[in-house]
């Protein structure tokens, strides 16, 4: 028959085809060249690991080049280690594994778990007397809170991160609403997102007006927050912290806990130009200082303003929580002298002047007031005036910075499951509280008959 | 004889239900490849279009942006990853194959006491959790030094694998007796009879449990998650993890262009070596 | 009685590289996570004893029940399906029917795609408003769910995901199937029986070894489930619905540096495995027919 035939000839084909599509593959795959290696092997590497991705990574570059091109004795060689939900274990898994890097930059709140388990090396160790008055004398406190654990310095902020409101006047007016008239308190503005609110036929939201969400941010806005700084302990379910965890839940019940589920599903985090903010999915939007970065770049006509959260009757005003991005030294680090120039060179501890421009391309917050006080510095808020409102924040007594404990990896993700709980409606909000207090109260103890912190 | 001969006694109608019922559940199954491949020829804005238009995009093949893929590359180093994947593939498969040859040999074929006693326990070994031994083995490396390394992902391989050596045990116990003890006659030892006489023989097996090392090593992503440091000697599996985790959910087409071009290679493979896999797959379940 | 001492030797010599990988990559790290479970480690520094304080607050770790839960339901879902499935559609399959040889080929490739790239396009396609899964759904008149951003979706999306795979077993069942000797059926027909009879009383039996073989290896991997879950915590799926109990085991290990913890973690699902499989082995007699 002919299928007789045509099976050897079939082979034939199919085994040809096969080796062509793997040397088509292999062609293809190693045509395309791949990452450079280093440009100046004879010096001292020194490396460093970073979370930034996308055109952030492409500024950590350039900085790295920077660093690279004013002196040479050391070639810092960056790695971008995505921020998934476990690159701390990448570090760790380094750390411990005795193949660490040299410096690495994280904004995850790790200082005081890993100094504990002494994986960290004492910034004090690597500065001069006269570096350690200067930074003590320029930090502004919350990035000393940041970095600071039972007193050493165990990572050098470069920038802070707060928060603040973003909003579209165009969509104000398009309502009947006066922009210039931003509602004092939260209850106001939560009413003033309804009426921005647009659905389309399907009831899926088009166009979301103003949803307030993120426990951890807002707890401070409610006059709550996780640490009590001169009582040195926790807070937890303190009664403001409830108020807004109760809030937060309601103003999404009031939308419909799936409707919204559905609409934050489909949005992309938004790095730079894909930031919906943009393409006007939302009116009013929650978000970091370094988006002003980025709206001079990818959207320079867009009109927007930025305010700080208004507090709910009883609030805080020019409050919410903040952290940094800091530099940490391993102490299994080969060359921690390198890791501290290095450091020394972005934070503008050398140079303040030089390292405002760094600040400026990132859209970061600078830890140092001497650099936030450059000439650099300074045209760069005057032409970007919604930028002073975050420095404004950044002074603020009410701005929160992490609880210094050891074990603030496991509360950071605890909030973060009671924040999700609740949002979901799985449970009441006093009673996700009350599991958060039970897990960390449990973790305490634990940590005590363990042992933990003892030699 | 084969039970096909059952569907002799299948009507016509419960045999077109059957096939019915085939190709109602192959759509679904075929979906997710097509939507890789097919997300990976689209534009960025293309993606995020509804159905109708994007149906319209399969009629317009010149559309196809094959520019997703040298993008992709350029990107994540493709190039390197599969340089480290194919390094540890052929590594592992030697190790594990020889290895797992040489084992089953022995329990096959030779006689030493507690024999029923190693070889049960090599089985009872395939029940038992790696979360056990996750973390001392971590530390049994690092004390070594090879952490940062190849060498904690290919050096076991060499001590032999229990399936495989399951697998291949079976096979050497169907050896006809006659050629090895010809072979001792002729004074020739146990190493001798093995490597000469039944290794060239279990071949077909020996590609089989190739295969599996293979697939398995290509698909690897714990491995290279707790030992590989340098993002140089990333492998596919990882370094494609990796990628995603890097994007915040955009980029989806240079996604699935990477995807793509992961998993190609080992459909071809598949086509190439259909009755292998399949007979050894077979092989291992059926007789027990 | 040399040459029986060089039989040993010349067998154990064969068997070597097995025994000494047993002892350096199995039994030392079985021994040594038993002791690190009565210690608090966390690697960077010596252990120290602590007697069963792991244990302890093991028991009542709220997280650690719930991943325990959450796997267990998965096994108890996903397992079983699996295997029904599998089996029916290995009969089907069976069936000499035009093009079987295609569908054999359709359905057996999901299998073989590395778990990372299928991950990756299963996180795409449930995507809620621009994935291919709801665009057909919506084509229908159907709105589909957040996939992968509601727990009980989620937990469906990881089933949907391991059935997808199930063409590895499919082609176990089919072996087997071929091996049925023809004559049992030819008497089964004799005797009057029809398909489904035929089915209960012949197929059925004889296919219960391989069922058996794969419901406990499909329940000792389906504990260790980890892959899909890990990478599912990139995309923000809802945490209760991804920290399966070796997820949560790689957290408190990598994350919190909790050697000692993670090693206890270990061994209750050690535990716990070794409990079920044996279940399973003691009820194995009633339905398993070991052949003519």
């Amino acid at each position: 028959m002919d299928r007789d035939l045509l099976r050897p000839l079939a082979r034939r084909v199919l085994s040809l085809s096969f080796v062509a599509s793997i040397v088509l593959l292999f062609g293809f795959v190693f045509a395309v060249p791949g990452p450079p290696a280093r440009r100046h092997p004879e010096r001292i590497p020194v490396r460093f690991w970073h979370m930034w991705t996308a055109e952030w990574k492409d500024i950590v570059d350039r900085i790295v080049l920077r660093f690279n091109e004013s002196q040479d004795r050391y070639e810092v060689v960056a790695l971008s280690v995505p921020p998934s939900s476990n690159v701390d274990a990448k570090f760790l898994l380094a750390v411990a594994g005795g193949d660490p890097p040299d410096v690495m930059a994280q904004w995850k709140p790790i200082i005081p778990t890993w100094a504990e388990s002494h994986m960290l090396r004492p910034l004090d160790d690597l500065m001069s007397p006269a570096e350690r008055q200067r930074f003590f004398d320029e930090a502004y406190p919350v990035a000393k809170k940041i970095g600071v654990y039972e007193n050493r310095l165990y990572g050098l902020p470069i920038g802070i991160n707060v928060w603040a409101l973003y909003y579209r006047p165009e969509h104000m007016r398009e309502a009947s609403l006066d922009p210039d008239k931003f509602p004092e308190s939260l209850e106001e503005l939560v009413l003033l997102g309804a009426k921005l609110d647009k659905k389309n036929a399907h009831g899926d939201i088009v166009r979301l007006g103003f949803l307030p969400g993120w426990f951890g941010m807002y707890a401070p806005v409610f006059g709550g927050g996780f640490y009590d700084w001169s009582a040195r302990e926790l807070t937890l379910d303190s009664p403001a912290n409830l108020r807004c965890l109760t809030y937060l839940v309601e103003c999404r019940k009031r939308l419909g806990l799936d409707v919204v589920t559905r609409f934050e599903s489909a949005q992309n985090a938004g790095a730079s130009v894909e930031w919906p903010f943009i393409s006007g999915v939302f009116s009013i939007t929650l978000d970091g200082q370094w988006r002003v970065e980025q709206l001079a770049k990818y959207a320079p006509g867009l009109e927007y303003r930025v305010a700080p959260i208004p507090p709910p009757a009883g609030g805080k005003r020019f409050a919410g929580s903040s952290d940094g991005n800091f530099m940490v030294v391993p102490v299994t680090a080969k060359r921690p002298d390198g890791a501290w120039e290095f450091i020394k060179f972005w934070s503008g501890l050398s140079d303040p002047e030089r390292a405002a421009a760094f600040h400026t391309w990132g859209g970061w917050l600078p830890a140092l007031s001497s650099v936030a006080k450059s000439k650099t510095y300074q045209d760069y808020l005057a032409r970007y005036p919604s930028f002073r409102v975050f420095v404004d924040l950044l002074s603020s007594d009410n701005l929160a910075a992490p609880a210094p404990i050891p074990y603030q990896v496991f509360l950071a993700d605890r909030i973060t499951a009671t924040d999700q709980a609740a949002m979901r409606g799985l449970v009441t909000p006093t009673d996700a509280l009350r599991d958060l207090v039970r897990q960390v109260d449990e973790e305490r103890q634990r940590r005590r008959v363990l042992h933990y912190g003892e030699p | 004889m084969t039970a096909a001969g059952d569907s002799l006694r299948l009507s016509g109608r419960q045999r077109a239900l059957t096939h019915l019922t085939l190709l109602v559940l192959a759509v679904p199954l075929m979906l997710p490849f097509l939507s890789m491949v097919s997300t990976s020829l689209k534009s960025d804005a293309q993606v995020f279009e509804a159905p109708e238009p994007g149906f319209a995009w399969l009629t317009a093949p010149w559309r196809w942006r094959w520019q997703n893929y040298p993008d992709a590359l350029r990107t994540v180093p493709l190039g390197d990853y599969l340089h480290n994947t194919l390094l540890l593939c052929a590594t592992t498969v030697a190790g594990a194959v020889i290895s797992s040859a040489v084992i089953a040999y022995g329990f096959a074929r030779l006689e030493f006491r507690g024999k029923g006693a190693w070889f049960f326990l090599m089985l009872s070994t395939m029940a038992l959790p790696s979360q056990v031994t996750m973390i001392p083995v971590f530390a049994l490396f690092r004390w070594l030094g090879w952490y940062g390394t190849f060498l904690p992902l290919i050096v076991p391989s060499f001590f032999g694998v229990p399936f495989y050596v399951f697998l291949l045990t079976q096979f050497y116990r169907t050896l006809p007796l006659e050629l090895a003890e010809a072979a001792r006659i002729d004074g020739a030892g146990e190493w001798r009879i093995f490597w000469q006489i039944a290794l060239p023989l279990s071949k077909p097996a020996l590609v089989t449990c190739a295969l599996f090392q293979f697939l398995g090593t290509w698909n690897d992503f714990f491995g290279p998650l707790l030992y590989l440091n340098d993002p140089s000697k990333y492998t596919l599996a990882y370094g494609l993890q990796q990628f995603m985790a890097s994007l915040y959910g955009g980029k989806w087409p240079q996604l699935m262009a990477g995807a793509t071009l992961f998993t190609l290679p080992i459909v071809l493979l598949f086509f190439f070596a259909q009755k292998t896999f399949v007979r050894g797959i077979a092989t291992s379940g059926s007789k027990n | 009685m040399r040459k029986e001492l060089r039989r040993q030797l010349t067998g154990y010599a064969f068997v070597s590289p097995w025994l000494v990988g047993f002892v350096v990559f199995t039994l030392y790290p079985f021994l040594a996570s038993i002791y690190f479970s009565l210690t608090r480690y966390d690697i960077v520094t010596p252990p120290r004893f602590v007697g069963l304080a792991n244990y302890r607050f093991l028991a009542h770790d709220a997280v650690m029940w719930h991943a325990l839960l959450l796997t267990f339901e998965y096994a108890l879902v996903a397992v079983p399906l699996g295997i029904v499935v599998g089996v029916a559609i290995a009969l089907l399959l069976n069936v000499e029917v035009r093009g079987v040889g295609i569908y054999r080929t359709i359905f057996y490739l999901p299998s073989i795609v590395p778990t990372v790239a299928s991950t990756l396009v299963f996180i795409w396609i449930l995507n809620p408003q621009i994935g291919l899964v709801n665009d057909l759904l919506g084509l229908v008149g159907i709105v589909g769910p957040a996939w992968l951003k509601e727990p009980g979706w989620t937990f469906v999306s990881l089933v949907l995901m391991s059935l997808w795979g199930v063409g590895g077993s499919i082609v176990v069942y089919l072996a087997a199937l071929k091996d049925i000797p023809f004559f049992l059926y030819e008497a089964a027909v004799i005797d009057g029986a029809g398909v489904l009879s035929r089915l209960r009383h012949v197929t059925l039996p004889l296919l219960s070894p391989v069922i058996f073989f794969n419901l406990v290896m499909g329940v000792i991997s389906a504990f260790q489930y980890f892959t899909q879950a890990y990478m599912l915590q990139d995309q923000l799926a809802p945490e209760e619905a991804t920290r399966f109990y070796a997820v949560y085991l790689f957290e408190r290990s990598w994350r919190y540096l909790d050697m000692g913890y993670a090693s206890a973690m270990a061994w209750v699902l050690f535990l716990v495995i070794v409990v079920v499989t044996g279940l399973i082995f003691r009820t194995h007699r009633r339905w398993v027919h070991y052949g003519s």
